[in-house]
């Protein structure tokens, strides 16, 4: 008797746990396959006529009127490419021999040097943001690649470093001591012979950051301008303040999460391993 | 292995000096990204005690005015009220919800897999895109929330739209969108439990509860005051949830301070009264991420 009311309060805490994950984001699904007669209907339709007009409307427009804010568009999502996968590039050339030399030489102050990495984590991204934006007037970095770049540094680089570090705490240092009697140098012990072993690090590291930066709003809405901008502020400035056209913003946003669907169906192991060792441990 | 040091010794103060070289060549280009930050950070603090505005030309140095006239500024005060009102309400709502759904998907089961795979999904979303959803499902006359509402005999509510649960309403986006992130990291706590402890508990005969309450909880302390770190520190900067879905408003009610700074910044052309705005932000994150640090080494004794 008393297993099966477990049984029961356990499937009711479970569904209503997954209705509510799962109900927005397929609310939106549907929406985004709505016409706007059916978007605007109510009572609220849950069975209608799919169409794909909104996705051809973001993606590729409907007439010469509305195909220049497609390719517009699609402008925002390769610069959201661009951005943070230049950003998440940059933050491992910088970030894995960094966490490497940490871990391995007690330099003094290294753990101190670690947790500064990880309190720019927690600081205010306007902190750095506001006194950026005045820099990078001045130096005509403002809506540039390399600007934003530069900029998301802020988010993915102390992921990097924490997450990289972790997984080198758990290779075994009589490998790399092996390797350098051997005379192999620094570098060669770190590409040779320990990145091989932290690839699934690295990997989550790497995921991680492009998560975070590809779903970043503050840095683009202030850094970028009509030639950078990412997608996350291309959505912004398509839903007017009044009026907002639902089915496209629908579609919009939809294609905008499609790079987090795509990892959570294939590359979810890493983002869970890389939470558990830049966090927990 | 002694033949082999004795071999290499005459060479292994030269060899050491090389790597050493090595490694400070490693960490170069980290340091001088750090030192980049860093005095972009202090320049901006500086530029907090100026009367810089984007049409004086030549700020000059005021001291303290800015911060003596934010604290004496309604709208700030109000501000700093909202992000603190805001952060106690996500730890409230959160940090139990997060407790009870990494215990609901412990254990390993088929259900409990498929949950653990889709719990990450919100973690995912972009929170422009998580905030956009949910004010879709939140309008007040045409919203699908109050349809559902309305259907089931329930007042449907305003939601967004009104000053009195417009915070409240922000929370709960809040929590739909990161509450997978604090779930994640406790049940990456609760699977690191010695399981030897609690089959020895139960056949003591203790019930579920107690077992919880008595062994299990103390042990799970550090997550879950780890979990609170993370959810603090985001909570007070909260911007990228905020600004699509309210701009602060209505009546300010949702104006965190992070959203005011951004205001003061770009809409009001003030970048130094923004700073003085970041720069309090700033103290209070650190003051509230030191003392849970200190909570969090507290947790991590006790347990040892």
């Amino acid at each position: 008797m008393r297993n099966i009311l477990g049984k029961v309060a356990f499937f009711t805490a479970f569904t209503a746990l997954m209705i509510f994950i799962l109900s927005p984001i397929v609310w939106i699904l549907l929406m985004s396959f709505k016409d706007y007669a059916d978007v605007i209907a109510y009572p609220p339709k849950f069975l209608f006529t799919p169409t794909l007009d909104n996705y051809r409307d973001v993606l590729v427009g409907a007439g010469s009127d509305t195909a220049g804010e497609a390719a517009q568009f699609r402008q925002y999502l390769l610069n959201s490419v661009i951005v943070s996968g230049g950003a998440v590039l940059l933050s491992l050339i910088v970030g894995v021999p960094a966490a490497f030399a940490l871990s391995r030489q007690r330099i003094r102050g290294s753990d101190h040097l670690a947790f500064t990495f990880l309190s720019f984590r927690f600081a205010p991204e306007l902190a750095i943001i506001i006194p950026l934006y005045a820099f990078f007037q001045q130096v005509k970095l403002y809506d540039s690649y390399i600007g934003l770049i530069l900029a998301h540094q802020l988010i993915t680089i102390p992921l990097v470093v924490w997450i990289v570090r972790t997984f080198l705490a758990d290779v075994p240092l009589e490998i790399e001591e092996a390797a350098q009697l051997d005379g192999c140098g620094s570098w060669r012990v770190l590409w040779l012979i320990v990145a091989p072993v932290i690839k699934p690090g690295i990997a989550s590291a790497a995921i991680l950051a492009f998560i975070f930066s590809w779903n970043n709003l503050l840095m683009g809405l202030v850094l970028s301008g009509v030639s950078t901008r990412p997608v996350t502020v291309g959505i912004m400035e398509a839903i007017g303040f009044d009026q907002i056209r639902w089915g496209w913003m629908a579609a919009a946003a939809m294609i905008a999460a499609v790079p987090g669907m795509i990892i959570a169906v294939y590359l979810q192991r890493y983002i869970v391993s890389g939470l558990k060792a830049g966090i927990v441990k | 292995m002694l033949i082999a040091r004795q071999v290499d010794s005459p060479r292994h103060s030269t060899s050491h000096r090389r790597q050493k070289r090595s490694f400070v060549f490693m960490l170069l280009p980290a340091l001088l990204l750090i030192v980049g930050i860093m005095f972009f950070f202090l320049q901006g603090i500086a530029r907090s005690f100026t009367n810089e505005k984007s049409y004086i030309r030549n700020p000059t140095f005021v001291g303290f005015d800015n911060y003596v006239a934010l604290f004496s500024d309604s709208t700030f005060l109000v501000g700093l009220g909202a992000t603190m009102l805001y952060v106690l309400l996500v730890l409230m709502l959160q940090i139990p919800l997060a407790l009870s759904i990494a215990l609901l998907l412990d254990k390993t089961s088929f259900m409990r897999r498929i949950g653990r795979n889709l719990i990450v999904l919100p973690l995912l979303i972009p929170p422009i895109v998580a905030g956009l959803m949910w004010k879709t499902m939140m309008q007040p006359s045409a919203g699908v929330l109050n349809f559902i509402l309305s259907s089931i005999g329930l007042p449907g509510g305003s939601w967004l739209t009104d000053p009195a649960t417009s915070l409240l309403s922000v929370v709960l986006i809040d929590t739909w969108a990161f509450t997978s992130f604090s779930t994640l990291i406790i049940l990456a706590g609760l699977q690191s439990l010695p399981k030897s402890l609690r089959e020895a508990a139960t056949v003591d005969g203790a019930g579920w509860w107690q077992t919880f309450r008595h062994i299990s909880l103390p042990l799970l302390m550090p997550y879950v005051v780890l979990v609170a770190l993370f959810r603090v520190a985001d909570s007070l900067k909260q911007f990228d949830l905020i600004w699509p879905v309210t701009r602060g408003g209505p009546l300010n009610s949702t104006r965190l301070l992070h959203v005011q700074g951004y205001e003061e910044a770009f809409r009001f052309s003030s970048p130094a009264m923004a700073m003085a705005i970041i720069f309090v932000l700033w103290i209070i994150i650190y003051l509230a991420s030191f003392l849970l640090l200190r909570l969090w080494r507290r947790t991590v004794n006790a347990v040892d």
